[in-house]
């Protein structure tokens, strides 16, 4: 049982140690009006904008089309985050952060299902 | 989610899912605008669950093709209710999409969850998936099974690192093991097949329990498990992982789809090599911890899809796998008699083709599928002064015919003709046996689907066995789903195999006792299950609880009495009564956001009628209670994974005359709790993991019984109930090139 608390401490440590990917000052937020329309499509721009320097936090959304991330501006600037965008061929239209509220509360689309890479059969 | 409607069965889904005919939908879509229908243009559209979509131009029309396996058409645009539509006609359609007034929260990319209870398939199927498989070292399929709660992983023996399932409580052998819907790495390899299917190339797992559909054959009994390879049109282009863990053991995986005429003619080409040749005795009993062992393992797939209804998938493998164990200083080269050390060798070498071809008649109510595959096997082994060896050809044909029998889909029939030829030859010391099995068989299979909620699933098939006879295996499947939150599942149905006596059982020759067994049977069982799920939205996030209860029956089947003879160990048809009833309770739930706990808990009671009495099967755990945590970052570019697995004690076997039992041998084997963590960093192309099993080093003690003198009365490796090999700490790295 001694065992068992020393790994769940571990544990817990373990968790409370990462990096915590809340927003904080120094951090930019940059939103993009896309065309992806499909699951697979938003899979392939996480996958891609994941791995960019600087990004901190990503909301990828194929119903409504946008892209919002944000980054440590000392890292990437908006215009880069655009390339990366396009470099998978899709639009990137740089929109304000007011623009995207507004499309996301004209978007009444119920969750869809997002757990890629996970078919349903 | 109905594109599968045609198709309702998984063994079709998954060769016929590629092979796909294209027709031209049409439309047009109108905003309802308080009561008048206005032109909508920008309206995205797209086939559920694919990336084939398109927009409407200025007037609201469009225009999408159409393949066989897609009919379900999403319709959505910002500020209206989305719609989805099952394609069903030729007409051009009129879409109407309401405005919707709610407001959402957006839905983001969300964590891969790893496992999928399904809650669409008649059969209670866990599809365990990529991001569930990367959660442990994984490196074969045995070790693929560490954070899931129905399936137990167990040593057989101290000696040969044998390793088995067990499933509803109930040993390997009787769930069919399958890779791509092909029952395989049975017979001689039935030991060791587990080990032979190595983790990196594995693109998911399919575990369903109970009754299977009859479409895969009258073998399984208590469920059934299918691994599906990666596919050769992934986009998957290279793949590497290297394996070390700290005792030594090592493991080298690549993997390569080659695109030789666009996605149409594509190759896979996989490969896999480990060594183990540390020899390491942590608990010094002058046995090794684990066998010393190499394997090379190659595979070579092909596919062909034409996109207009024809699919063609073709392999070739080669394996070899060479262990060595049993005491510290046993060299091969040793004399083989009671004067060197103990030791015990098995090589394995085998050789399989596979076939299988699907085609989607235009019609697109109807498709064909053939699965084929032939193997041969050679088997070479010693276990102190015993030779065992074994040669096994065998070949199997599956033709299955899919008729949807109405235009809705909502009637489906599968029926087909299936052959399986086996030739099997083995001779343990002196004593030669050789059967020639020749099945042939008939099968039909009707799906009743008027609904997403409810399917019905009713099939039969009989098999004629050149030593066994006419076989009957009636099966059933019953889903109702009242509201998406909750699914009810029935199922009943009959299984039967031929008992492979001694290549299950080899690893009972590492014991003093003499092997006592008789000709083969056709092992035979009753299995019936009831599954519920409840999936719920707490505080925004899935929890899904899943409650079941399955019970097996046996009407024949071979059992191991350890306990009537002190001399002997005796495999003996069954006489009298044998079942094993299974209750388990699973909960899943992301208890902070990106954190996703499972909590499960299972009870077995496995009796079995041993010397004329009912007893507890002996060495199996009563109960099995699992935790296991998954913790994700926001740009999953870490993951954190740890484990507990709570096994419950259970009866041990003991011998007739209490003098014999050796001082300090239990009736009983206490509960223990094992635990596995691991981290995982993810970079573009690199992802590198660390870990530990078995953390807390718990180990089975005396797990080699008479270690001391293994050519004498009373040496036993084959008692065990736990761990035999203690905290191994390792590390790997993956490499992935994607296509795109």
């Amino acid at each position: 049982m001694k065992n068992l608390v020393i790994i769940l401490a571990g544990c817990l440590a373990m968790l409370t140690a990462m990096p915590s990917f809340a927003q904080k000052s120094g951090d930019k937020v940059v939103c993009f009006k896309s065309n992806m329309h499909c699951q697979d499509c938003a899979n392939t721009l996480f996958e891609q904008l994941r791995f960019e320097k600087g990004v901190k936090d990503l909301k990828i959304d194929h119903v409504s089309n946008t892209v919002k991330v944000v980054y440590t501006d000392k890292k990437t600037d908006d215009g880069k985050l655009q390339k990366a965008v396009e470099k998978k061929g899709y639009k990137a239209e740089k929109i304000s952060e007011a623009d995207y509220a507004a499309i996301l509360k004209g978007t009444g689309e119920k969750p869809a299902s997002n757990q890629g890479g996970n078919g349903h059969h | 989610m109905k594109k599968i409607l045609i198709i309702p069965v998984l063994i079709l889904f998954s060769i016929l899912a590629a092979a796909q005919v294209s027709r031209v939908v049409t439309g047009k879509v109108y905003a309802n605008e308080n009561g008048s229908l206005q032109p909508l243009p920008g309206v995205n559209i797209i086939w559920e669950n694919t990336r084939q979509g398109t927009t409407t131009d200025s007037d609201g029309a469009f225009s999408i093709s159409q393949k066989n396996n897609q009919h379900m058409l999403k319709f959505s645009f910002i500020g209206y209710e989305p719609q989805t539509v099952h394609i069903d006609g030729e007409a051009p359609l009129e879409i109407v999409l309401k405005p919707n007034l709610e407001i959402e929260e957006i839905t983001v990319v969300q964590k891969d969850r790893g496992t999928y209870l399904s809650t669409i398939s008649p059969i209670q199927t866990e599809r365990i998936g990529g991001a569930e498989l990367h959660k442990a070292a994984c490196c074969n399929l045995a070790e693929s099974f560490e954070t899931n709660p129905s399936v137990d992983v167990s040593y057989s023996d101290a000696v040969s690192g044998a390793k088995q399932i067990r499933l509803l409580g109930l040993d390997g052998i009787y769930s069919q093991l399958q890779t791509e819907n092909i029952a395989n790495f049975r017979g001689l390899a039935t030991n060791f097949g587990l080990t032979f299917i190595p983790g990196p190339w594995m693109e998911s797992i399919l575990v369903s329990k109970g009754a299977s559909s009859v479409l895969n054959g009258y073998e399984s009994i208590a469920g059934q498990i299918n691994v599906e390879f990666k596919k050769p049109d992934s986009q998957e282009k290279l793949h590497l992982n290297a394996f070390a863990s700290a005792d030594g053991k090592t493991e080298f995986n690549a993997n390569s789809n080659i695109r030789l005429h666009k996605d149409m003619l594509t190759t896979g080409v996989f490969f896999h090599a480990e060594n183990l040749s540390n020899r390491i005795d942590h608990n010094h009993d002058m046995f090794l911890d684990h066998p010393l062992t190499t394997q090379v393992h190659f595979y070579n797939m092909w596919k062909y899809n034409n996109y207009k209804g024809l699919m063609l998938h073709g392999g070739l493998r080669f394996l070899n796998d060479e262990r060595q164990g049993g005491q510290v200083d046993f060299r091969k080269d040793m004399p083989r008699n009671s004067s060197s050390p103990y030791g015990i060798g098995i090589d394995n070498r085998l050789v399989e083709a596979v076939f299988k071809a699907g085609y989607v008649f235009p019609s697109q109510n109807s498709a064909i599928a053939l699965l084929t595959n032939a193997v041969q096997q050679s088997m070479d082994s010693f276990y102190g002064l015993h030779d065992y060896e074994g040669d096994e050809t065998r070949f199997y044909a599956n033709l299955i015919w899919t008729q949807d029998l109405d235009k809705n889909g909502f009637h489906t029939l599968n029926s087909g003709a299936s052959f399986f030829l086996n030739s099997f030859d083995e001779i343990l010391n002196q004593r030669l046996m050789d059967r020639k099995e020749s099945v042939p068989g008939i099968f039909t299979e009707y799906t009743l689907k008027p609904s997403d909620k409810l399917t019905l699933m009713a099939g039969i098939r009989a098999d004629f066995h050149n030593m066994f006879g006419t076989m009957v295996t009636p099966r059933m499947h019953f889903r109702y789903q009242p509201d998406p939150r909750w699914t009810f599942r029935l199922s009943a149905g009959k299984g039967y195999r031929t008992a492979n006596v001694l290549a299950e059982n080899s690893f009972l020759l590492s014991n003093f006792r003499e092997l006592v067994f008789e000709e083969t049977i056709q092992e035979e069982a009753w299995n019936y299950g009831v599954n519920f799920i409840q999936k719920y939205n707490v505080a925004d996030r899935d929890l899904t609880i899943s409650a079941e209860f399955y019970r097996t029956d046996f009407q024949k089947q071979l059992i191991v009495d350890r306990e009537t003879s002190a001399q002997q160990l005796i495999i003996a048809p069954l006489d009298g009564k044998s079942y094993a009833n299974s209750w388990q309770v699973d909960v899943r739930y992301p208890v902070v956001k990106n954190l996703d706990l499972l909590v499960a808990w299972r009870q077995n009671d496995v009796k079995q009628t041993i010397s004329g009495e009912l007893v507890e099967k002996p060495l199996t755990s009563r109960y099995k209670g699992l935790v296991t945590m998954n913790y994700t970052t926001n740009l999953k570019r870490w993951m954190f994974d740890y484990t507990v697995q709570f096994n419950g004690g259970g009866r041990l076997p003991l011998l007739p005359d209490a003098s014999l039992n050796l001082a300090g041998m239990n009736e009983e084997f206490p509960s223990y709790t094992v635990m596995n963590a691991q981290v995982t960093r993810y970079f573009r192309y690199w992802s590198i993991y660390a870990g530990a099993e078995n953390l807390t080093d718990y180990i089975q003690h005396h797990a080699v019984i008479g270690h001391e003198s293994p050519f004498n009365q009373g040496f036993d490796a084959t008692r065990i109930w736990g761990p035999v090999s203690g905290r191994r700490i390792y590390m790997g790295l993956r490499f992935t090139l994607n296509y795109n």
